[in-house]
């Protein structure tokens, strides 16, 4: 054992005071660029991921990379984080090139990557999880505990996640574990954090903390690169905002001079004239998702409930209709859509569907009682990734191509291939393996799946989540027709603009609708929503 | 590769590529070569006929493990209900039950026993591993305790002829694993209930949720794995002319290997039933290879091991990288990704916590570290 390394090595990272961090000056100032990328191209069979692209990571900057799915974004952090190499092109770290060969080279040179997924051990607790990779041993060569707590209890308080640290990290939200990440890039040094859209799975509470946080780390000088579909995000958190499209850096653009639709625009290369994302700012003349013809009843529901997140809940879904169900994450919604599908156990009340009683005990029964659902989970409960993209489409109507359960093949493929030319999902195949497919040509899938079952009332929820601005139009347009030709739309949507097209908008809060809004009121009473919302 | 592929012309890369599609065909010409050039009495119709003769009861079991383990499961159970099946078919006929009597008692108590795992795997939510790792132990306790005593030796004519003589020249154990073979290829490529299959195996939640059978399809696997494994206890009996408890031991280990090699992942979802035989045959190959070089058996376990680890590694390694990259955001699916690189010590890792947990928390210590 050698002693004095040891020891060296534990004042270095455990003696950290994260009162001064806060404010301490940062080896640098502000405005000195950290990390950066020069010309980087990195090529995967039969794409050019990234072409030429360079950026600059700045201290004391939030920096948001956009672009919509399969623009490079990922391959770029991939490239920062070591978890790839490029083809082509230099990584500096404060103006030295560098070559990563591992993520922990990466990490070791100050570069943190916060994941979607988190990589935390959800068995461990908070403290064991901060201080995983270099536990601070005491003079017997044991594990000093009571160091590692306090540390780790200063550290979750500086950055405003009071938690006990001594919880197992399952128990904690996605917000507090966000924290707990942010805590153990902080404790090894990291310089640059790069957040792979960190808000996408936060009720909005939380993510207004999030960039409180982000925030004063950015005032106590360190380097933050965010990712996010959302743009009113960006142009709320963000300094510096880079535009990838199609592997190519389109520019970089300071976010107080820039509007959405010079973003958007730079974004999707063209300008959405018409089109329901370019003009959703309140006030204006609002597009209108529904036809605004409303049949007779599809759905009646009645006191439905599960007696812990949906408190018996009642509504009437017209033929015809897109009726938006919305309020803040975690009010119910996606258990109230699961109750109404049979996917959630111990569920009461009644459901009629087109004025007869449908028993719905598990969501074989919704299917026959021609109900769809698309979750918000697309890959983990909407797909199976690793099928065709064929059998995922006739997942949920296998019966009506077989006889004596053999498929027929030949009706199959028809159909198949009639869905993806109405649908436009973009692929060289139906033989294709989902998995492959972007975000927006899998939820189509999965509403080609419900189309093939010819389900006459269609459950979204979050229907454009993690989904891209064309995708998100065309998805838009699809509902639209779906409405248009007598089927009957309830969208769950936490996104207010989203709720704003619909005909009528219901309001959850705490498992309970506690509003309802027709069309025409959605524009002026905006902020009747938000109130509810809150209520 | 790939970056190579795009410089051929457009009919050699599909010629290329399906090349490697069927690379499990590859891989069996070579051994075949390999044992022509090895020995002189290799390609002799009476010495392949051998192989294939005894590598039937293998493979009809593995087709059954197949079933298993493409919904993500695993059946240990396997080798010990063939065995109950062999007693169960000798004792019947010793007491002057007919020969068609006596199999299919034999069957039914086998296709009862896969039953009862099936019942436990999807009722009481045990994992597979521990359920059959159960069966495993009670059916060869119970094919003991019907034996009471020696093994009992078969006489019935009728019953030898049909699992381990001939019609014509044809051996009617090798048409038996054929026609097995094909009809499970034909559930599992043509009819709904191969199609739910892989949905369970690939995302069980996914399935349910498009209103899919997932408990009653489970169910029915086990029962199915049950049933064949007594096929192939039958067909061992009638070659043996013998039942016995002793029989088909470390077959569940066998089997699962000749799916694995045979390109099916143990996450489950991938795979087909013709890639479980073509895996059970080059390892019976090898091994044959290897008896007329008169290598010792322990030398042969070695190479055993080895060739299905390269098996992992360059067949389902190839899915796994990409699976792996695919279901980041699965960490259930991530785990199971693992434990299928790491065979042996995913299974002693089971048996101690817990299947995926235990995995996923392994893996997940990994990632933090790096």
């Amino acid at each position: 054992m050698r002693e004095g390394s040891e020891t060296n090595m534990a004042n270095h990272s455990f003696d950290k005071d994260w009162i001064t961090l806060a404010t301490r000056p940062a080896a640098g100032s502000r405005g000195d660029v950290v990390a950066s990328v020069h010309d980087v191209c990195k090529a995967y069979p039969g794409v050019q991921a990234l072409d030429c692209v360079s950026l600059e990571i700045k201290r004391g900057e939030i920096h948001a990379l956009l672009g919509q799915n399969g623009a490079g974004k990922s391959t770029l952090i991939k490239m920062l984080s070591g978890a790839e190499r490029p083809d082509a092109g230099e990584l500096r770290v404060e103006g030295r090139g560098i070559s990563f060969r591992s993520p922990q080279e990466a990490q070791r040179a100050g570069i943190f990557t916060i994941y979607q997924e988190l990589s935390l051990v959800p068995e461990l607790t908070v403290a064991e999880n901060i201080f995983v990779a270099d536990l601070p041993r005491g003079r017997l060569g044991t594990v000093d505990w009571r160091l590692v707590r306090s540390e780790a209890a200063k550290a979750m308080a500086w950055l405003g996640f009071p938690v006990d640290v001594d919880a197992q990290v399952k128990r904690l939200s996605v917000a507090q574990k966000q924290g707990v990440e942010l805590a153990k890039a902080l404790h090894r040094n990291a310089k640059v954090v790069l957040l792979d859209e960190p808000s996408a799975a936060l009720p909005q509470p939380e993510v207004e903390r999030l960039f409180q946080v982000l925030r004063s780390l950015r005032d106590s000088g360190f380097a933050i690169v965010y990712i996010s579909h959302r743009l009113e995000e960006v142009e709320s958190l963000c300094d510096v905002a880079t535009v990838l499209r199609d592997g190519r850096k389109v520019g970089s653009f300071r976010v107080c001079e820039t509007s959405q639709t010079e973003l958007i625009r730079a974004m999707i290369g063209r300008e959405l004239a018409a089109s329901l994302v370019g003009d959703t700012s309140i006030g204006e003349k609002k597009p209108r998702l529904g036809s605004g013809v409303r049949g007779e009843v599809a759905l009646s529901v009645r006191e439905l409930g599960d007696g812990v997140a949906v408190r018996g809940v009642s509504f009437d879904l017209h033929r015809g209709e897109i009726l938006g169900v919305t309020g803040l994450m975690g009010n119910g919604q996606s258990e109230l859509a699961a109750c109404i599908f049979g996917a959630r156990r111990g569920t009461f009340g009644e459901v009629r569907v087109n004025g007869r009683r449908a028993r719905i005990r598990k969501p074989a029964n919704a299917i026959r009682s021609g109900i769809g659902f698309l979750p918000e989970e697309r890959k983990t409960q909407g797909l199976v990734l690793s099928m065709s993209i064929e059998s995922n489409i006739t997942m949920a109507s296998q019966g009506r191509f077989s006889r004596l359960s053999v498929i027929n093949t030949g009706k199959e493929r028809r159909l198949v291939d009639s869905m993806i030319e109405a649908l436009h999902i973009r692929t060289t195949s139906s033989r294709q393996a989902v998995g492959s497919l972007s975000g927006g040509n899998q939820q189509k899938v999965v509403l080609a799946k419900w189309l093939a079952s010819e389900c006459g009332i269609l459950i979204f929820s979050e229907p454009t989540r993690g989904v891209d601005v064309s995708a998100k139009e065309e998805m838009y347009k699809l509902i639209r027709d779906f409405a248009a030709n007598g089927g009957a739309v309830l969208i769950f949507s936490s996104e207010l603009p989203e709720a704003m097209f619909c005909d009528r908008v219901l309001v959850m809060s705490r498992g309970a609708f506690v509003g309802e809004l027709a069309y025409d009121e959605i524009d002026a009473r905006a902020d009747a929503i938000l109130n509810l919302c809150c209520s | 590769m790939p970056s190579q592929l795009s410089s051929l012309p457009a009919g050699a890369k599909r010629a290329v590529r399906s090349l490697f599609t069927s690379y499990l065909l590859v891989v069996l010409a070579v051994s075949v070569l390999g044992g022509w050039a090895a020995s002189p009495y290799f390609l002799t119709v009476r010495n392949l006929g051998n192989v294939l003769t005894f590598a039937a009861v293998v493979s009809i079991i593995a087709v059954g493990q197949f079933f298993v383990i493409v919904t993500g499961g695993i059946d240990l159970s396997v080798g010990s209900i063939a065995a109950l099946a062999t007693v169960v078919a000798a004792v019947l006929m010793k007491a002057g039950a007919s020969a068609v009597e006596a199999s299919v008692a034999a069957l039914a108590a086998s296709a009862l026993a896969g039953s009862i795992s099936g019942l436990l795997v999807t009722k009481a939510g045990i994992t597979p591993f521990i359920t059959t790792l159960a069966m495993m132990s009670i059916a060869r306790g119970l094919s003991y305790m019907v034996q009471f005593g020696s093994l009992i030796g078969i006489a019935d004519e009728r019953f030898i002829w049909f699992f381990s003589g001939k019609t014509g020249p044809a051996s009617n154990p090798i048409v038996l694993f054929l026609l097995i073979m094909l009809l499970a290829a034909f559930v599992m490529s043509r009819t709904t209930y191969g199609r739910r299959l892989y949905a369970i195996g690939g995302n069980a939640e996914a399935a349910r949720l498009s209103g899919l059978p997932v408990e009653r399809t489970t169910f029915s696997v086990y029962m199915l794995s049950g049933l064949l494994s007594g096929l192939g206890g039958l067909v061992l009996a009638a070659q043996l002319t013998q039942g016995s408890s002793l029989l088909a031991m470390g077959y569940e280990l066998d089997t699962i290997a000749a799916v694995v090699v045979g390109g099916a992942s143990l996450a489950g979802g991938t795979g087909g039933p013709i890639g479980a035989v073509v895996g059970g045959l080059i390892i019976a190959i090898l091994g044959n290879i290897m008896n007329l070089l008169t290598i010792p058996s322990e030398p042969q376990q070695v190479v055993k091991g080895v060739l299905i680890l390269i098996a992992v590694v360059f067949i389902s390694g190839k899915g796994g990288t990409r699976s792996r990259r695919q279901n980041r955001k699965g960490p259930a699916k991530k785990a199971a990704g693992a434990a299928e690189a790491a065979l042996a010590e995913a299974a002693s890792a089971k048996v101690t916590a817990g299947e995926e947990s235990s995995a996923a928390r392994a893996i997940n210590i990994e990632a933090s570290i790096r």
